[in-house]
């Protein structure tokens, strides 16, 4: 598949959840969105200007088709309706949540891949070696842990005991930046701790893969001939046996693009950041139907687009996968 | 000497046990320039000498020496190896669809020791990469693929430009042709015999195509269960095996220009991690002694070959020298006798099938006759397994004539039409007196098993003319089984059935013959008949055996004027 096709596909995929994001609210049972305008219901919205705004977006009282059209159109202008707890537009909300959980997921998706593929890779050229069992019991070990557990040991740790990072927030509350680097500083300390958590919730799970990965690539004709060609062993297990486990490496990033944010949820409720996560967490103890909806909108996309851009990468990766069969 | 390999030995190791040992102990020496192959079946440790050649084993599992120039490479560290292999030693490995890193061009993989090796930077290297492909046969597209865009037969050159690459002074090719079609096989056997003449690179070929290592190698050694049973001239041995399992494996090997059916080797190879004592060879050796299941047999120059075999190889079951026979007719008048066999001089050798044709009245019956004991000669002798049968008396005259059994032309001639199905096979132990009655009793049954007759006692009880002609065929063939003889003279066995019938009675023959691993005589006057499973053909005619030799040199290329009336007559042939 190349990759014009591979972008019709994730469209497509795109379009099913818009629709099924359109759907949803109408087929729940009890009708949530009549709740919030129903003034005998608990979830009933107080705010005269919020009902109206809420009953013009949803335009309950029009025909179905009416109401996906303006939906649709909606989407494509930038408005995902309003929210009932904050009369904010939902838009705007997103575009001040979502560069946190970006720089959250981006940092630790970072981290433990670069962390993972280099012990992974060196886990399995010394395959069956102490370093190598011990490093595997240690990732079981530690994908098992639940992430909230280990965010809340390393908060009470650095935060409250040593007191060494903030506690909580992506930042320090009215603080005036001198500069840009005291800016950046700010925010990177208040970065660590849950990045750290983030790190560690998907350190296991990638340094098993990568290992096994790359011992299965170890066990490759190929991987006998580089080493009969007399190659150095740096080449050898970078640029041959490495290089051949990134590819089942950055599927699994691309399947588990999901679980990052989901694990993001976790941390940033539980660090006060105020990413998209925590945005979810607020909007559905609150009940804001409409944020919640745009919320996961917003992440369904951010989650394909990681997808599609794995996708890319891979294609340029594997020579298998591109189109074009033999040659001349 | 550049390379010397003394005394090897791989292990493996195995969970709980003490280890595989793939390789017990090869030695073979290479001369600059020189070409050697390696030929055994699959399993036989060809790929593990390969690979210990290029240090390719783990830590531990080579033992025995590998000496380069006189440096020895067994125990080198990874460091040291990396500088042997590729420069001074490279290899085609055997499995070519995956010998290439899937990610990168095809090209790059051939730069890529280059750069390494030789330190020539990406565009010399991409340079000389595109010569060696050219030298291969292989085109700049090719250097720019991938290998999933490759053929196999495109792949296996990559490869071999790759082990080109930086002229190392061996060259190890493993299974150069398996998995090609017949034609990039045998391009690349020309590619290959024109890269070893141009000369000054030592040549290992490690292959089950015996018809590829006979192409590109000077010498060769034979491999079984991960030893060395014989080394000798190429030409020579494959010519003349004189080791029974080279000579098995020569007849097993089906030949483009061979007419005749495969031939098996009895048994299977041996489980390498639980190897038979003695001669590894033993259970399935037609002519093993007791010695051989106890003792391993050492690799010793005989006549300038080198042979593992406690006896020397190959054994002589039956020699004839200088037989003859005349007939007198009637009266005794001088001028009427007849002359059927004049100086007639045969070798059987162990576990062969000899086809003894000629039209009828040549002499054939009264030769088989004379080879059998049960015809006196007027003159020359007849020696089984080194005795002088034509001489001995008594006792050990009728022991002997138990090692060779005849099943004659008539099956009337070999049963009494008195006799029931059971004491016809049972008759030979009744009058060698073997065994009790009831160990007779089971012989006759699994004689009639293996020759694929039922051992009903309705069928036991019946008469020789209540059976079919096939029938009675079998029946005679099992009476000639229960002394498990040596040999089988079998004097036409087929000609009094029909087609079908008789193409099944040569297949079971050629079976049980394989099975336990008896000598045949098939005497015939139907060339086309015996050639699909004679691994040598004898022509009579006129009492004289006029021409001999490899049954698809006489069908291909018959030498003798009467050889090819036969042909001639011999109309399935075509
Ligand atoms: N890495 C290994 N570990 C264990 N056994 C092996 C290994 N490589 C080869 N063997 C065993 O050694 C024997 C010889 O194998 P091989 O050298 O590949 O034979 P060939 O190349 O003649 O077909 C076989 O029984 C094979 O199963
Ligand atoms: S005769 Fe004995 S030593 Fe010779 S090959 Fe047969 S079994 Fe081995
Ligand atoms: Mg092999």
């Amino acid at each position: 598949m190349g990759v014009g096709r591979r972008a019709f596909v994730y469209l497509l995929t795109f379009w099913v959840i818009l629709t099924l994001n359109f759907l949803l609210p109408r087929l729940l049972p009890g009708d949530p969105l009549a709740a919030l305008l129903d003034p005998s219901s608990s979830d009933y919205v107080y705010d005269p200007q919020v009902r109206a705004a809420l009953a013009a977006y949803y335009g309950l009282d029009r025909p179905l088709p009416e109401q996906y059209g303006r939906y649709l159109l909606g989407i494509l202008t930038g408005d995902l309706g309003r929210s009932i707890r904050l009369n904010r537009p939902v838009a705007e909300l997103v575009v001040g949540h979502l560069p946190w959980t970006l720089l959250l997921v981006g940092t630790a998706l970072l981290f433990s891949s670069a962390l993972a593929l280099l012990a992974g890779t060196e886990s399995a050229w010394r395959r069956g070696s102490w370093a190598d069992r011990g490093l595997v019991s240690a990732s079981i070990l530690l994908a098992n842990v639940p992430v909230y557990f280990a965010g809340m040991m390393l908060l009470l740790l650095f935060g409250a005991r040593l007191r060494w990072l903030p506690l909580a927030g992506g930042r320090t509350p009215f603080a005036r930046y001198p500069s840009a680097l005291a800016a950046a500083l700010d925010i990177g300390r208040h970065l660590i701790l849950p990045a750290l958590t983030l790190t560690l919730a998907m350190l296991g799970a990638k340094f098993l893969l990568v290992r096994n990965a790359t011992v299965n690539v170890l066990g490759e004709d190929f991987m006998l001939v580089a080493r009969a060609k007399g190659l150095p062993e740096g080449r050898l297990k970078w640029g041959h046996a490495l290089r051949n486990a990134l590819l089942p490496f950055v599927a699994h990033l691309a399947a588990h693009a999901g679980m990052a944010v989901t694990g993001a949820v976790f941390i940033e409720t539980l660090f006060s950041y105020p990413g998209m996560g925590r945005l979810i967490f607020e909007s559905v103890t609150a009940r804001d139907y409409p944020v919640i909806q745009g919320a996961f909108l917003v992440v369904s996309a951010v989650v394909l687009t990681a997808n599609f851009l794995a996708d890319i990468i891979n294609l340029h990766l594997d020579p298998r996968l591109r189109e074009g069969g033999a040659v001349g | 000497m550049m390379l010397m390999v003394q005394d090897l030995r791989v292990t493996f190791p195995l969970d709980g046990k003490t280890g595989l040992r793939a390789v017990d102990g090869v030695s073979f020496d290479l001369a600059p320039g020189a070409s050697l192959g390696i030929v055994g079946e699959t399993g036989a440790g060809k790929t593990t000498i390969a690979r210990a050649l290029l240090g390719l084993h783990p830590p531990g599992c080579v033992q025995g020496s590998i000496r380069l120039d006189g440096r020895e490479l067994v125990g080198l560290s990874e460091e040291a190896w990396r500088a042997i292999r590729w420069r001074r030693i490279a290899l085609v490995p055997q499995s070519v669809g995956t010998a290439l890193d899937p990610v990168y061009r095809v090209g790059d993989q051939i730069a890529e020791p280059l750069r390494y090796h030789l330190g020539l930077s990406p565009a010399e290297a991409w340079d000389r990469s595109l010569e060696l492909a050219r030298r291969v046969g292989l085109e700049p597209r090719h250097l720019r693929a991938y290998p999933h865009q490759l053929s196999g037969g495109e792949k296996q050159r990559a490869l071999l430009a790759m082990a080109l690459s930086c002229a190392p002074d061996i060259l190890v090719l493993d299974e150069p042709t398996s998995g090609q079609d017949m034609l990039s096989r045998a391009r690349l056997l020309d590619l290959l015999d024109a890269l070893c003449r141009e000369g000054g690179m030592g040549l290992l070929v490690i292959s089950h195509d015996l018809a590829a290592v006979a192409r590109l190698t000077e010498r060769v050694a034979v491999l079984y269960a991960g030893q060395l049973v014989e080394v000798g001239p190429t030409a020579e041995v494959f010519q003349d095996p004189r080791h029974p399992y080279t000579w098995g494996l020569l007849h097993a090997y089906p030949d483009m220009s061979t007419a005749r059916d495969l031939r098996g080797i009895r048994g299977a190879p041996p489980d390498p991690a639980n190897p038979p004592p003695g001669c590894r060879f033993h259970p399935r050796c037609t002519q093993a002694i007791d010695r051989c299941r106890r003792e391993e047999p050492p690799l010793r120059e005989i006549g300038g070959r080198w042979i593992a075999c406690h006896l020397g190889g190959l054994q002589t079951l039956l020699r004839a020298e200088g037989l003859r026979k005349t007939f007198f007719v009637d009266g005794g008048e001088p001028e009427e006798r007849v002359e059927a066999v004049r100086e007639a001089t045969l070798d059987i050798r162990e576990g062969e099938v000899v086809a003894l044709v000629g039209e009828t009245g040549s002499g054939k019956t009264t030769l088989g006759q004379m080879l059998v004991g049960l015809l006196p000669p007027n003159g020359g002798r007849v020696v089984l397994e080194g005795r002088e049968l034509t001489a001995a008396k008594g006792k050990e005259r009728r022991a002997m004539m138990s090692r060779i059994q005849l099943i004659p032309q008539d099956p009337f001639d070999a049963v009494s039409p008195r006799l029931t199905v059971a004491e016809m096979v049972r008759e030979p132990l009744d009058i060698q007196a073997i065994g009790t009655p009831e160990e007779r009793e089971a012989k006759v049954r699994q004689a009639l098993q293996t020759v694929g007759l039922p051992t009903s006692s309705d069928f036991l009880a019946r008469r020789a003319h209540e059976l079919s002609g096939g029938q009675l065929q079998r029946v005679v063939l099992a009476r000639a089984l229960v002394l498990e003889p040596k040999l089988i003279v079998a004097d036409e066995p087929v000609s009094m059935l029909d087609p079908s019938e008789q193409a099944r009675v040569i297949n079971l023959l050629k079976e049980i013959q394989t099975e336990r691993g008896l000598a045949l005589l098939l005497i015939s006057h139907d060339l086309a008949l015996v050639r699909k499973i004679a691994d040598r053909i004898l022509v009579m005619h006129r009492g004289q055996i006029v021409e001999e030799g490899p049954g698809n040199r006489i069908v291909t290329r018959p030498e003798h004027e009467h050889t090819r009336v036969l042909l001639e007559a011999a109309p399935r042939l075509g």
